[in-house]
């Protein structure tokens, strides 16, 4: 009998022989670093905040109004659009995790925004961006179309769909998780290089690698899915990729010019725009596209994301702890 | 990230704003050149420099004159330098700025230099401050001198405190406070709140028992209740320490002490868990066992551990060694114990602890008791150690223990040919001069800190820049080389760390409890060990003049972690090796990149260093070991703290250990730790005779996808290779 793949129709329960034990290892790689947000100290934020000059100031509340609603919409396409139609059950543990994790940012981002803002019609009207303010309704108008190409679709009959499925999960890894998280990423590491808001970016960092994570996983089912249907992702898919990207770059930039108006010291939308260009060829290099832009990365600040970090514990929670352990007391291991 | 080119770093023009993205773009490109850390530092200083000249300030007397005028500084001082100006003046070595890393000025801009208490721009450049620390702690021109000159070489720098502090209207210049366990009622504990905020506020790091306090279930006489035991208490103490700003330069920080018997003591290490109910979480306190031999040996017999009330049994903190041992075994032949585990269930509990958060750190009450100068008799007795695990001193409810640290760098005192000797004992000698100094001239913020320091006057000695020493000499950390240098080198500054204090208590008479101590018994630290130095007939010669004059201290040598001054002497912290040989910095000032300047110059002579090796270390997580061309005695030379074997670290710290005579504190580092590999390495460090160890380092599960090295698509990288293997004529790799 031929092997169940990964898009085929239906909801598998077998785990075991494990077809995908690659799913399986990120599951328990992401429990092992579980964080909660009590752990994120914003108060250093209060005094930074009072310090930031009104365009700063802009900057941080669009950015915060964003972050506040973009994991609630990546929450609600997993569980409602790609948990029911990815066949395997070790990779739904993932995807289960991550709709966890996903619910941890939306706290983080609901508690920074209660502390960033603390009068109650200012907190009201950020909660409502992504209804009024152009640059970040657009944004979500974009996550919407794609979540809606396969909004109808409860199973993956043909060819087609399939693609669809594909070209959804592409899109939110790719380009809302990979691009416009990515994004907003920056702009809380700008501020980080200049020792400002050292808890948003506590709490992002951890974000970070979370999302890091959703994004590799992603991949790692976009390459299961051409493995086992080798003629899925033809040129017409890829074209149709690096059209979304173009989209994405373009409706990340519009955001970039809302916050930056005129330019902020090193943070400008020229600069941001180059930046976004950089991401999204490496995220068509990840797919095995070539690269659309051939920009260079503006931002050295970036490299400090790249390598270990060694915090001086009177400075800050360092966030390099593993959460489960194994094993029972022995007195002859080497170490 | 884009490439920092030269042409970009001239001096800015435009102002502040344009300066600063200068420095920002010069420090951003450390990676690819680490002389770029110079030219950041370089540019900084020249920005500091116009900030201070807007303030009127351009010499050193200017300097303190204008500190001074705005209320930050010491009347006396300002009389002193006002009195000395031209000769202090001329002290100033300008040149001596070029000696900085960026990182290292920075952290001085952000935080150690004085700043105008309404403009906040800064009001000293960085060799005035030096200077200015070293007159607050001299009555001479030439005693001045001979601070700063060691200061500004970069040879010795005192702890973050007395930077901060030396010449201010509070100096208060200690590093550490150790409280004991407040007495177990209601006063004592909001006491000790008072006392511990106090403390706080000054800068110190807090160590603080609770061993004392009645544990869960505990009948409350007066109320006729039941104890909630000791979390409730320190959750109050959490809150308490996370209030307390030390002057907006840092947050508080408290560590507390709980001895293993103690029956809340599984609670207790699931403080700092981040799951379960937050009403029993402290998220700012350290965590730190306080361990003794017996629950060691019973861990080793696979025995059983009983658990105290210490309403119940209120004598065992006073106890250590045998005399603990029995009254412990009688208490538990008589069931008095709360319960009973199994010894090994409870030390997995602490393995996991460690595991998860780093914290729960293991320190062992009896070594540190039975080799400390300070416990000849019975009722003296340490019961914990501090912030940091390198200070052991004895407390009481009237002696709040205290230390003044200062560290020597030992990267000044190496060149290719070995370590220069003389240099070093006489860097030591003038350290314990200034250490002992602060002493009389700290500002204490309670009475039972400064009743203590004033009887037994301890200082802390400890050194820095240890794995910059065996780069330098191109050892490895397990090299047997290594271990007899390290040693060496901890036996020299004792030497003269003990001579300098007979010195100074012939000048100026021995510390008052001397009587109490075991030096005026005859017995030195090192002869609690088995250990065979290097110059016998020193030591022998050092013992008859103590026995001559006494000491000035009670205590001398402590290896502090040195985290903040290690970075402003641009060396590696304490004796640790590097965590990685491209790694970054995270501090309240922002984020810094860190590259192995050693290993720069190895790939440099080899042709190897290019952008292809940078993303490859960067790939690698800072790991050289898969490096193509690197010759093995590079790689195991440049092997990082994870790639070591962590039993070369704790052979190495107890080999020290006799020349230390407070505590040592040692990090250990295991990427992806078990109970089972943990287990083993805390028993054999015990076994060493360590008397404490500290944070246990550990890799996160997960990580941050990098953005600024290649993305590829494994399946082609694994394509490329097969493709070189099979047809080596067509792949365009091989060209």
């Amino acid at each position: 009998m031929t092997e169940t793949m990964l898009l085929d129709p239906g909801m598998d329960l077998t785990l075991r022989p494990m077809r995908y034990p690659g799913f399986y290892e990120r599951y328990r790689a992401a429990i092992r670093n579980t964080w909660t947000v009590e752990e994120v100290d914003l108060q250093s934020d209060l005094a930074d905040l009072a310090r930031l000059g009104p365009g700063e100031r802009h900057l941080i509340n669009r950015l915060v109004a964003f972050f506040a609603t973009g994991d609630s919409i990546v929450a609600n396409n997993l569980v409602l659009n790609l948990y029911q139609h990815v066949n395997a059950p070790e990779a739904r543990l993932y995807l289960s995790r991550q709709l966890f994790e996903e619910a941890v940012h939306v706290q983080f981002y609901l508690t920074l925004l209660d502390t960033y803002l603390p009068d109650h019609d200012e907190r009201v009207r950020a909660f409502a961006a992504v209804d009024h303010i152009p640059s970040i309704r657009d944004k979500a108008e974009f996550c919407f179309r794609w979540i809606d190409s396969i909004n109808g679709l409860s199973r993956l009959e043909t060819r087609e769909d399939r693609r669809r499925f594909l070209l959804n999960l592409i899109c939110f890894a790719a380009c809302i998780e990979g691009l416009f998280f990515y994004g907003a990423f920056a702009y809380v590491y700008w501020f980080r290089s200049r020792g400002l808001l050292g808890g948003l970016a506590t709490g992002t960092n951890w974000v970070f690698r979370d999302e890091s994570m959703h994004m590799e996983f992603a991949f790692d089912v976009v390459d299961t899915v051409r493995r086992e249907e080798p003629g899925l992702f033809d040129e017409e898919l890829a074209a149709q990729v690096v059209r979304m990207m173009e989209e994405a770059v373009a409706a990340e930039l519009a955001f970039a010019r809302d916050l930056c108006g005129d330019g902020l010291g090193g943070m400008t939308a020229e600069r941001m725009r180059a930046y976004l260009e950089y991401v999204a060829d490496r995220r068509l290099a990840r797919l095995g596209l070539p690269a659309r832009y051939g920009t260079a990365n503006p931002f050295a600040f970036m490299e400090f994301q790249d390598v270990q970090e060694l915090a001086n514990f009177f400075e800050r929670r360092v966030s390099a702890y593993q959460v489960a352990v194994e094993g029972d007391v022995r007195l002859d291991e080497s170490f | 990230m884009t490439q920092t080119n030269g042409a970009t770093l001239a001096r800015p023009q435009g102002g502040p704003a344009a300066a600063w993205q200068a420095i920002e773009e010069a420090a951003a490109g450390v990676v690819a050149d680490p002389e770029n850390s110079k030219t950041a530092a370089r540019l900084l200083g020249g920005l500091i420099a116009d900030e201070t000249a807007r303030h009127g300030v351009r010499s050193f007397s200017e300097s303190v004159a204008a500190a001074h005028a705005e209320g930050l500084l010491d009347d006396g001082l300002a009389a002193f330098v006002a009195a000395e100006a031209a000769a202090l003046d001329a002290l100033v070595d300008e040149a001596a700025d070029d000696r900085f890393e960026y990182f290292g000025l920075r952290t001085v801009y952000d935080r150690y230099l004085l700043r105008h208490p309404v403009t906040r721009g800064v009001l000293e450049r960085p060799q005035h401050f030096l200077l200015r620390v070293a007159c607050g702690l001299s009555s001479s021109v030439g005693e001045a001198a001979e601070l700063y000159r060691l200061m500004s070489s970069l040879a010795y720098l005192p702890s973050s405190p007395t930077l901060f502090n030396s010449g201010t209207r509070r100096p208060q210049l200690s590093s550490c406070f150790l409280l004991d366990s407040p007495r177990d009622e209601l006063e004592g504990i909001y006491e000790r709140y008072g006392q511990v905020a106090r403390l706080s506020k000054y800068a110190g790091g807090i160590g603080v028992s609770w061993t004392r306090v009645r544990s869960r279930g505990s009948l409350i006489r007066g109320t006729n209740g039941l104890s909630n035991g000791i979390v409730p208490w320190l959750r109050t103490l959490d809150a308490s320490v996370a209030a307390v700003n030390q002057g907006g330069r840092r947050k508080g920080a408290a560590c507390v002490y709980l001895e293993t018997w103690h029956a809340d003591v599984e609670e207790f290490l699931e403080l700092r868990d981040n799951t379960g109910e937050d009403a029993r979480r402290t998220h700012n306190l350290n965590l730190a066992n306080w361990v003794p031999d017996e629950f060691m040996r019973r861990v080793e017999a696979d025995g059983t551990w009983s658990l105290f009330d210490p309403k119940e049994a209120p004598e065992l903190t006073d106890l250590w060694g045998e005399a603990f041992d029995a009254r412990y075994r009688e208490l538990e032949a008589a069931g008095r114990y709360v319960r009973q585990v199994p010894a090994r269930a409870l030390y997995a509990r602490m393995m996991r602890t460690l595991a998860q958060t780093g914290n729960g750190w293991m320190t062992f009450k009896d070594a540190a008791n039975r080799t400390s100068n300070q416990t000849a008799l019975d009722r003296n007795v340490i019961h914990l150690s501090n912030l940091c695990t390198e200070i052991l001193e004895v407390t009481s409810d009237a002696e709040t223990a205290v230390c003044n640290l200062g560290s020597v760098n030992l990267a000044a005192h190496v060149t290719a040919e070995g370590v220069d000797w003389a240099r070093l004992r006489a860097t030591v000698r003038t350290a314990v001069r200034f250490l002992d100094r602060t002493i009389d001239l700290g500002y204490y913020p309670t009475p039972e800190a400064e009743a203590a320091n004033l009887r037994w006057r301890p200082i802390g000695l400890g050194v820095m820049g240890l794995a910059d020493v065996f780069f330098t000499l191109r050892l490895p950390f397990d090299a047997p080389e290594a271990l007899a240098l390290s040693t060496r080198i901890a036996e020299e500054i004792a030497l003269a760390a003990y001579g300098a204090s007979a010195d100074l208590a012939a000048e100026r008479g021995r510390h008052p409890s001397y009587g109490e101590t075991r030096a005026a018994r005859g017995v030195l630290h090192l002869d609690h060990y088995p250990a065979s130095p290097v110059h016998p007939e020193e030591w022998a010669e050092l013992r008859l003049r103590i026995e001559a004059t006494g000491l000035r201290n009670s205590l001398m040598v402590a290896v502090a972690p040195t985290a903040t001054i290690a970075s402003i002497a641009g060396c590696h912290e304490c004796v640790e090796p590097q965590v990685s040989n491209v790694f970054k910095r995270e501090t309240l000032s922002g984020e810094f990149l860190q590259v192995n300047r050693y290993l720069v110059r190895d790939l440099r002579r080899l042709g190897l260093w290019t952008r292809e090796t940078r993303d490859a270390i960067k790939t690698a997580d800072g790991s050289v070991q898969g490096l193509p061309g690197l010759p093995d005695d590079l790689k195991a030379l440049y092997r990082t703290a994870w790639e070591l074997p962590q039993k070369a670290l704790i052979d190495l710290a107890a080999a020290r250990q006799p020349y230390v005579d407070q505590g040592q504190s040692l990090n250990l580092f295991m990427a992806a730790p078990t109970i089972g590999k943990l287990s083993s390495m805390y028993a054999y460090a015990w076994r060493s005779g360590l008397k404490t160890t500290y944070y246990l380092r550990s890799r996160p599960a997960t990580r941050i996808a990098q953005t600024t090295v290649p993305a590829v698509r494994p399946e082609a990288a694994a394509e490329a290779v097969a493709c070189s293997l099979e047809n080596p004529e067509i792949c365009e790799a091989c060209q």
